[in-house]
């Protein structure tokens, strides 16, 4: 546990009437410093808010956006709603496998990039996007541009 | 209360009824999976779909209220319909392997789709998989693959016994159940989801691969093994139990075990059960022995007189066996004297016992002594279900140590061994009452003032002893430990308007049940035989289930007497501890071999019915009781059928009227500890004492001591505990202890009767000189 | 009769969701208004002059839902959704990140109406920037006194909290939004009790959608007749339309309810990319049964979107031009609900898991004459029988194209292919 954790965890719980609330801002803030939860997070994390671990463990494993393994520096989402769908997203997402030569729901060797799913972001008019680390990238011209500008800069 | 038709019947049900609920109660069934009454609706597997006039859609009658008026059908093209595409869909990814799953024949997944699925199959796509035959601990395996996630086991552990030790894991179809960080679990009352789980996923272990329903036996049946007296179903097959679940009783109990009580049933054949008849050191057939037996018995008559012979009754027996045991000693050996082996001293008059439904009503419920999770697990879940449906409910503790467990709000008395009594006293007198029972016991305390081992100001005293007087349904679980307890809890009926129940957490577990057979249940009685022996007034002692050494709480003294006595008869299900010191020891019949009645510790009496037969020469009581009157020729005989039932109290043991107030003895200013060492509290663990169990062996804990982290830390040990070597005025002995932190400084708990750390060795209350042997450390 | 935009003035004013650019442009003169000249109940009276319907999909009278609220002295709260995440609909994200001050402002004024003194918005986990922005706007509403204690005087306060989900659609449902800002699983909860009696924390909690707030300041400011002269008698005002698919302009379109589907499509987005046809048009995002090309002058307002066999929804409109595949398509739609399935009931959680094989092995090539029944027969079992609405939303789609497209449907699993040629998916799995 990092000793400013505690500090997050306090200004966290303070901000609502209940301190469950705290939780997923926290997992937030821890995340996007740590990368990932670990299992150890996870114990740390219901420690400073007084919760029980299977609940913490619970929550984590409900949303996508918490990663309980180590994911790249860089997370590419892709978004494969239908509107997007409807632009070529599907092949984005084919040339971003080939060119980082994984596979969707993977890392790259080096632990630079995951390639993801997203579902529709909210961005249909933009089509097709993605985002890079929750940061929308959009429209996105081709899987060259899109590594270009975000991953080999 | 709400009138409403059911299938064109009507009923009238209160107000908040489930429609699956009034349903039932017309005996009509409405399939459910995720629904428990216990649990409250959920309203996620959707099965229980039924139609109800004016709604638009199909609703589920597991969280739909009844109404005024309101027409139901549970049956009809659109209900059947919708049922078959649940079925359809918990199928799709179910693994469909029923040929080799323990459920099968008594599963709801394939009950209800025999009943109310379709013929065939229509899912071709891949199924998903996930885990298969996993144990989540030593006792439960889970496949995750035919798991309908219902939620009933994440939904029991979390909210009702408030131990969340298993948790969903994952989202949409992906969802599993899984224990915490992929750790055993290690609830007391684990064993509790396999009998929830309405499939095949959670699944005994002991059980596996055992039997298939249809080649089996079940029996409703007690649980021994604490005075809470669970009603169970036991499973028996080709004369071995091989399984113990939990049934549930209408309006009374859910049928919740504790994981002793399902899973120690394998006593009647673990290696240590008697098979043969030993006297003097040599094996002989039981029969042959009931000839030696008679003839010691005849001896012991006609050179001493029957004032010589007597019987102590223990842990293992029925009502019935303890009547035959008191009409023996009054018919055939008159003068003769009977006791109960009993491990604590105090005493609770009858019409002082309060009963479960007490808790259901409760507003303050106070521990006396020791912790209900410990001693009578299953009434710790009672507790907890009053708190749910009362949050206002006060949980106090009044003991050696903090004594409750993770209830809101919850308050703790540390009080030290021996001043419990006084302190209660002490508490009431303060609380400014005109009531002369609290008045009387005052004038006892002299200038008593009480000093606790945690923080306590003199007006939580004071507010203790006013929530005591002033509370509208009180109820106390007390742990028999201080036999002046008795006179504080008449002071405070006498004094109290409202209900005031008392609830004895203390054992052997059917004590109340041979008191109404007829076996004084006062420890006096008990001492009385046992220094008799000890001066050699005894020339032959029945010791009937019970063992004197390991029970009795002066082992010295009970060694002194069984030396002294001239033959000394053991009928029991397993060797005595130190048996050299028994002339016969005769193997005797036990729970699930004899049909009987137990009483617990609410004073009911409930019924077991034999399933199996006993094994090897065991005989049943009466076999030997008979056989020895045959031996000195007198005439006895038990009739087959004593009914321990009372018209009036029904299933009740009846209520005798309340004795007379006795002062209390007031505790002496107890000498300072001297540094360094610790005071002993004895405490009842039905994990660690009682009958052996192989299947339990690994959750015996390793650590049956507790200390405090403090007085761990300053004996050196880590988090995890060491051994002891504990030397006290009585005796020494060794003992693995670990920190725990409701433990405090200088006080040393130790369940009773844990097999090669005798607490009887050193003495209750005892203050022992510690000296740490090693630290241990859990692989 | 618009003389708009008012909802999307971003579009026209720069840098509006900086405070000094948005009181410059009369922004918070509502609020001041409001405050000044109307008392809570006024306010209620207003919204409901109003005919203002919620704008997060179902539709239902503002004014009505506040006025649920019990009166009994417990604390009330005001969550706004901003999870935003039915395929095609994209409004709210516009309206947090262009224009954070307007939906600050209606919350104050919808707080002040309801009498809550702590409002939330709660954002889907992937609007960083939107949560970013709010959270801006919120710290200068509050260094402008527009937030905080006695605000402008007006011995009214409120605190305003900015959420962050992490990635979850069915948060956007209501129940399952407030568990998710208590901490929890985003499971939809029992109903009844409904928010507005036992909400966030079990307290009366008012839930509304981004944009339903947004409407706040220009209707105090314009009044309800104004709101009544767009829009008809029963879906009167404005709305945000998210044009999205096959147009030339894809984008956020604030029209007069009433303005027919074709001047949406071919006015204000465009038209139809590289001249093709309309095929399809699913007009109220993902979980609506889609129209086709006949229904195009169909006016887009509550009312007669539902008379011609779909629902306006959330305004989330995709375009679907005439080479592409239905099958597709449904494929698709169903996959999502799949993926944001909460797990929770049996119906929703393995119904379209067994959809999406079947739609995606149709698609590949892989279908069978047996799967049209199939798949009909479970929508049937999947169609009211889910604990929240989000089974049924998946169904939208896929029944309405097997109805109107049933040939392109049948000849998937009798010519084992595609009759538009093109593929849609990537079909590796089969
Ligand atoms: C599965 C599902 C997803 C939903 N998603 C959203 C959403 O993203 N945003 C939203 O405002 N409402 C959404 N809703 C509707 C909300 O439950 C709720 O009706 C709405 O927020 C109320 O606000 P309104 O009255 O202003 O429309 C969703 C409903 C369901 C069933
Ligand atoms: S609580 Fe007692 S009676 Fe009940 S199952 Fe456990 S040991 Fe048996
Ligand atoms: S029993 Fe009713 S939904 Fe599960």
């Amino acid at each position: 546990m990092k000793p400013k954790w505690q500090v997050w965890a306090n200004e966290a719980k303070a901000e609502f009437p209940k301190a469950n609330s705290a939780l997923l801002p926290l997992l937030h803030r821890i995340q996007t410093e740590e990368g990932y939860l670990s299992e150890n997070t996870i114990n740390d994390v219901a420690e400073l808010l007084q919760l029980p671990v299977p609940y913490v463990e619970s929550v984590v494993s409900f949303y996508s956006l918490y990663f309980q393994k180590p994911v790249g520096k860089r997370v590419i989402h892709v978004c494969v709603g239908l509107s997007c769908a409807l632009n070529g997203s599907d092949q984005l997402m084919h040339h971003l496998e080939g060119k980082l030569g994984i596979q969707e729901g993977q890392t790259t060797q080096d632990g630079e990039v995951t390639l993801l799913e997203a579902e529709c972001l909210a961005a249909c008019d933009l089509a097709p996007v993605a985002q890079v680390n929750l940061r929308f990238v959009a429209p996105v011209e081709s899987a060259d541009a899109l590594l270009a500008k975000e991953v080999n800069s | 209360m709400i009138r409403l038709t059911i299938d064109d019947r009507e009923i009238t049900v209160p107000e908040g009824t489930m429609i699956v609920d009034a349903a039932a109660q017309l005996g009509i069934d409405v399939p459910i999976y995720c629904y428990h009454q216990a649990l409250g609706p959920l309203g996620a597997c959707r099965i229980c779909l039924v139609q109800v006039e004016k709604m638009p859609k199909l609703v589920t009658g597991c969280t739909t209220a009844v109404q005024e008026g309101m027409v139901v059908h549970t049956r009809g093209a659109a209900v059947d319909k919708g049922r078959k595409g649940v079925l359809e869909f918990l199928l799709i990814n179910h693994p469909l392997d029923c040929p080799v799953c323990d459920k099968g024949g008594e599963c709801f997944l394939q009950d209800y789709t025999f009943q109310y699925g379709a013929p065939a199959g229509r899912y071709d796509e891949p199924k998903i998989h996930k885990l298969k035959d996993a144990p989540i601990n030593d006792f439960i395996i889970i496949d995750q693959e035919r798991c309908v996630l219902c939620q009933r086991c994440v939904r029991f552990m979390g909210e009702y016994v408030g131990e969340e030790q298993l948790l969903l894991e994952g989202r949409g179809v992906d969802t599993v159940v899984a224990t915490v960080s992929h750790q055993p679990m290690d609830s007391q009352f684990s064993g509790n989801v396999i009998d929830l789980c309405p499939v095949g996923a959670l699944l005994s272990i002991p059980y596996r691969y055992k039997a298939r329903p249809w080649n089996l036996e079940r029996e409703e049946s007690v649980c021994p093994h604490c005075p809470v007296g669970c009603t169970t179903s036991v499973t028996s097959r080709e004369g071995h139990v091989i399984r113990v679940e939990g049934r549930p009783v209408a309006g009374r109990n859910w049928g919740w075990l504790c994981d002793r009580g399902r899973f120690g049933y394998d006593f009647g054949y673990v290696e240590k059960r008697l098979l043969n008849a030993l006297v003097e050191g040599r094996e002989m057939s039981a029969a042959e022995s009931t000839r030696t037996v008679g003839r010691w018995l005849d001896a012991a008559l006609t050179d001493r007189g029957p004032e010589s012979v007597a019987f102590l009754v223990g842990g293992q027996q029925t009502m019935e066996e303890a009547y035959q045991v008191a009409r023996f000693s009054q018919e055939v050996l008159p003068g003769s004297r009977t006791a109960m082996v009993r491990t604590v001293e105090g005493y609770l008059p009858s019409g002082l016992n309060g009963s479960f439904q007490d808790i259901e009503r409760a507003d303050v419920v106070v521990y006396i002594g020791g912790d209900p999770y410990d001693a009578v697990p299953v009434v710790h879940l009672k507790v907890r279900e009053r708190q749910r449906a009362n949050p206002g409910l006060k949980v106090m503790g009044v003991g050696a140590y903090e004594l409750t467990r993770d209830f809101h709000g919850a308050k703790n008395f540390t009080v030290k061994p021996q001043h419990q009594a006084a302190f209660l006293a002490y508490a009431l007198a303060q609380a400014g009452t005109k009531s002369q029972a609290v008045e009387h016991l005052a004038s006892q305390l002299g200038t008593y003032v009480p000093s606790l081992l945690n923080p306590v100001t003199p007006e939580e005293i004071q507010a203790l002893g006013r929530t005591l007087l002033e509370s509208e349904h009180l109820v106390l679980l007390w742990d028999g430990k201080e036999p002046e307890m008795e006179s504080v809890l008449l002071a405070l009926r006498a004094a109290r308007e409202d209900a005031t129940e008392v609830l004895p957490t203390f054992g052997p577990s059917n004590w109340r049940g041979w008191e109404r057979a007829g076996i004084p249940a006062h420890f006096a009685s008990l001492q009385t035989i046992i220094d008799d022996a000890a001066q050699g007034k005894i020339s032959v002692l029945f010791v009937v289930g019970a063992d004197l050494l390991r029970d009795y709480p002066d082992r010295e003294q009970a060694r002194r007497a069984l030396e002294r006595v001239d033959h000394v008869v053991q009928v029991g299900l397993f060797l005595p501890e130190e048996v050299q010191l028994y002339h016969a020891v005769v193997p005797g019949a036990g729970w699930s071999e004899v049909y009987g009645t137990y009483t617990n510790m609410e004073g009911r009496m409930q019924v077991a019915m034999a399933t199996v037969q006993p094994p090897g020469q065991a005989r049943p009581l009466r076999t030997y009781l008979n056989s020895w009157a045959h031996a000195l020729k007198k005439s006895f005989v038990l009739e087959s059928e004593w009914d321990p039932f009372d018209d009036d109290s029904g299933d009740f043991v009846p209520r005798e009227s309340l004795p007379e107030l006795r002062p209390v003895t007031v505790p002496e200013p107890s000498p300072g500890t001297p540094p360094g060492s610790l005071r002993v509290v004895g405490f009842s663990l039905v994990m660690e004492g009682g009958m052996p169990s192989e299947i339990l062996a690994p959750r015996v804990p390793r650590f049956p001591g507790r200390i405090s982290p403090q007085d761990a830390a300053r004996l050196g040990f880590s988090e995890q505990g060491g051994e002891l070597q504990l030397e006290g005025t009585m005796g020494k002995i060794s003992v693995m202890v670990a920190p725990d932190r409701r433990i405090p400084d200088g006080i040393l708990a130790l369940p009773y009767g844990i097999h090669g750390s005798p607490l009887n060795q050193l003495g209750e209350g005892a203050s022992v000189k510690a000296v740490r042997l090693e630290e241990v450390s859990l692989g | 009769m618009s003389q708009g935009p008012y909802l999307l003035r971003n579009q026209v004013i720069a840098d509006i969701d900086q405070i000094d650019v948005y009181e410059a442009n009369q922004g918070y003169q509502p609020l001041r208004k409001a405050l000044k000249e109307y008392d809570p109940k006024a306010l209620v009276e207003m919204v409901k002059a109003s005919g203002l319907r919620g704008r997060g999909g179902a539709g239902f009278p503002t004014g009505m839902k506040w006025s649920f609220l019990p009166n009994d002295g417990r604390p009330r709260y005001l969550v706004v959704n901003s999870d935003e995440a039915e395929p095609g609909t994209f409004k709210d994200r516009e309206l947090i990140e262009k224009n954070p001050h307007q939906l600050i402002e209606g919350m104050i004024i919808s707080s002040y109406a309801t009498g809550a003194r702590e409002a939330y918005v709660y954002c889907r986990g992937e609007f960083l920037y939107g949560a970013a922005q709010l959270k801006r706007a919120v710290a200068e509403a509050y260094q402008h006194g527009y937030l905080g204690e006695n605000i402008l005087d007006s011995g009214f306060s409120l605190d305003i909290k900015v959420y962050r989900g992490a990635g979850a659609y069915i948060c956007g449902e209501e129940s399952a939004l407030l568990e998710s800002l208590e901490g929890k699983r985003g499971n939809p909860r029992l109903k009844p009790p409904f928010p507005a009696v036992a909400g966030l924390y079990g307290m009366p909690t008012v839930v509304n959608n981004v944009e339903t707030i947004c409407n706040l300041p220009p209707l105090v400011e314009n009044g309800p007749e104004w709101y009544r002269t767009m829009g008809t008698e029963k879906s009167p005002g404005l709305k945000v339309m998210s044009v999205s698919g096959h147009v030339n302009r894809p984008g956020n379109y604030e029209i007069p309810l009433s303005t027919p589907l074709r001047s949406l499509i071919e006015d204000y987005a465009g038209g139809i990319k590289g001249g093709r046809q309309v095929k399809a048009i699913i007009p109220g995002g993902s979980s609506v049964p889609v129209l086709t090309a006949d229904k195009l002058d169909t006016p887009v307002d509550y009312e007669a979107i539902l008379a011609a066999g779909s629902m306006l929804g959330s305004g989330g409109c995709i375009v679907i031009d005439d080479q592409t595949c239905m099958v597709a398509v449904s494929a698709r739609l169903v996959r999502f609900y799949r993926e944001e399935s909460c797990g929770k009931c049996t119906p929703c959680r393995e119904g379209t898991f067994w959809m999406t094989d079947v739609l995606e092995r149709m698609e590949a090539g892989a279908g069978n004459p047996r799967d049209l029944d199939l798949i009909r027969d479970m929508a049937d079992n999947i169609a009211g029988k889910c604990f929240c609405p989000l089974g049924d939303a998946s169904l939208g789609v896929v029944v309405s194209a097997m109805k109107y497209f049933e040939d392109e449907f049948e000849a998937h699993v009798t010519e084992h292919s595609c009759p538009m040629g093109a593929r849609l998916y990537d079909t590796v799995n089969h």
